[in-house]
């Protein structure tokens, strides 16, 4: 039998792959949401955290960017 | 990016002559101007091909234009009959005896002799036109066509657009170029697409716009290929020069009040008579087309762009001041200066406007001060730290991908996992596929696709 799952594939490089599982496993945006670890830069998650996850990782580089200028 | 791909499809002339029905070029090569204009923007060899066969007044043979060019130059001469071809300027043709042959287009053949030759009929009376009372200069025109040109631009940059400034015909147009679009209180405003017209230069601008615009022309009652042939004759005329608007027929009447709404052409009243056209129709159809508007208001280069992301634009123009506010943060203003910075929220305000990183660099650069010019590489005139930097900051928006799809796992055996991945590459719709994990990932958009196919194969092997 075969398992169909709907959801979204994720393409990023692999320190933005790390920084994801991570937050997945602290469940730091409420729940898991990782389906599926495909390799080093391909991950499958569910459809409706995207928003979410946009947000979260504005937010970090909002957190991370220095200001180029005084 | 959607404007992108427009400017790839009716970048030239020739490519937008490549998109138009058969019957409109058909009508086009009734027009000389129309036919020289063609011919001019052939290759230099496709050039030769048609002049050496303009008087054989029948087909000739493909082996026989093909012996005209040594075997070296094989790939050049398929070039040219390529070029010819989708141009429509010959006919591919059957001749006695099964050879292949091409055909010039008979109207084409009459009509660029015409042209070359002179006769036919004039296109404007103008030799019986007297004296202008109140002539203008070029600088004049050039002065006009940018004051035109720069209040349709200034509309689009408007929040609050008030349509006192252009006419429904030039809003229509905006809207269906996809420039503008109505929001919810009705009103027109400013697309994505937009915003990256804005930044592209003059000629660029024109071009797509008069393109964008024929495409309306048929609604409007007026003729494809005669408006074509109207700016191709206009692309002949001389810059400073009155020509005659007697003889013209209400329609083109109507076109040309178009024309001089962008600025393409002047009348002093739409009763005078006479017109002139401008330096941005006069270059809308020419190889080189780089239009430079000479006028002391437009000064080519104005911003100054320092390595610690401060920017000085020298001007005192709304429209210039509101293209640069696009991606930056203004400080101070005065007369004739602003002061702003460039910051990572002010360059991301404008990515998500839709404008893209290569678009604001060349803008930068195109407009780059003359001081910046001196003292950098003419080609890079900007400091690489900024441009770097806004491109780093365009990619940072990019470092997810997201698509909406589909997983399918835990075949059974190895073998349905490659039937139904092989499946899923030949239709297109395959994302991902892991060997090991017998893991496929497809488009959202095949799944059902996909679902029939699996089901169909399972039936037939069980």
């Amino acid at each position: 039998m075969v398992n169909v799952t709907k959801g979204v594939l994720v393409e990023c490089d692999p320190a933005m792959k790390q920084f994801l599982l991570h937050l997945d496993e602290r469940e730091a945006l409420g729940r898991k949401f990782v389906l599926n670890d495909l390799d080093e830069t391909h991950l499958f998650v569910s459809a409706d955290i995207i928003k979410v996850l946009k947000e979260k990782i504005d937010e970090l580089l909002d957190k991370i960017s220095v200001p180029v200028h005084e | 990016m959607g404007i992108l791909q427009h400017f790839a499809e009716c970048k030239s002339l020739v490519d937008y002559l490549k998109t138009l029905s058969n019957h409109v070029v058909d009508d086009l090569f009734g027009y000389p101007a129309a036919c020289l204009a063609i011919f001019r923007e052939l290759p230099k060899l496709a050039q030769n091909y048609v002049l050496r066969i303009l008087y054989v007044e029948q087909a000739i043979p493909q082996a026989v234009i093909s012996t005209w060019v040594s075997k070296a130059h094989v790939k050049e001469h398929s070039e040219a009959a390529e070029a010819i071809s989708t141009l429509r300027v010959w006919k591919e043709v059957t001749m006695q005896g099964g050879l292949a042959g091409w055909m010039l287009d008979h109207k084409f053949r009459h009509n660029l002799k015409v042209a070359l030759l002179g006769g036919g009929k004039q296109w404007t009376k103008s030799t019986n036109l007297d004296q202008d009372s109140k002539p203008r200069t070029v600088k004049d025109l050039d002065l006009y066509a940018l004051e035109r040109w720069e209040a349709m631009l200034h509309f689009l940059t408007e929040k609050q657009q008030k349509s006192d400034t252009v006419s429904k015909d030039t809003i229509m147009t905006l809207t269906h170029a996809g420039l503008m679009e109505q929001d919810e209180n009705n009103a027109p405003s400013i697309t994505n697409e937009g915003f990256q017209f804005l930044l592209l230069d003059t000629a660029s601008q024109v071009w797509y716009f008069i393109v964008k615009y024929l495409e309306t022309v048929e609604q409007r009652g007026l003729s494809t290929a005669e408006c074509l042939a109207f700016l191709f004759s206009l692309s002949f005329a001389t810059l400073g020069r009155d020509y005659g608007t007697e003889g013209f027929e209400d329609n083109m009447q109507q076109f040309m009040q178009h024309l001089r709404e962008f600025g393409l052409i002047y009348q002093r009243t739409r009763k005078a008579g006479r017109f002139y056209p401008t330096r941005l129709a006069l270059n809308l159809a020419s190889r080189n087309n780089k239009i430079s508007l000479d006028t002391e208001k437009h000064k080519t280069g104005f911003i100054v762009v320092e390595t610690n992301y401060r920017l000085y634009a020298y001007t005192d123009s709304d429209l210039q001041l509101a293209l640069v506010g696009m991606f930056t943060d203004f400080l101070f203003r005065f007369p004739n200066l602003v002061v702003g910075v460039i910051t990572r929220d002010s360059i991301r305000q404008a990515l998500r406007s839709g404008i893209s990183a290569e678009q604001i660099i060349s803008f930068l650069k195109m407009h780059a001060h003359y001081e910046m010019i001196k003292t950098a590489h003419i080609n890079n005139p900007l400091p690489p730290t900024v441009v770097d930097q806004i491109r780093l900051w365009e990619m940072e928006r990019n470092r997810l991908t997201f698509t909406d799809s589909v997983l399918y796992n835990q075949f059974l055996s190895h073998r349905d996992y490659e039937v139904v991945r092989d499946y899923a590459q030949e239709t297109g719709v395959l994302l991902h596929g892991s060997d090991q994990k017998r893991t496929i990932v497809v488009k959202g958009s095949g799944h059902d696709d996909v679902k029939r196919f699996w089901k169909r194969h399972s039936k037939n092997s069980s």
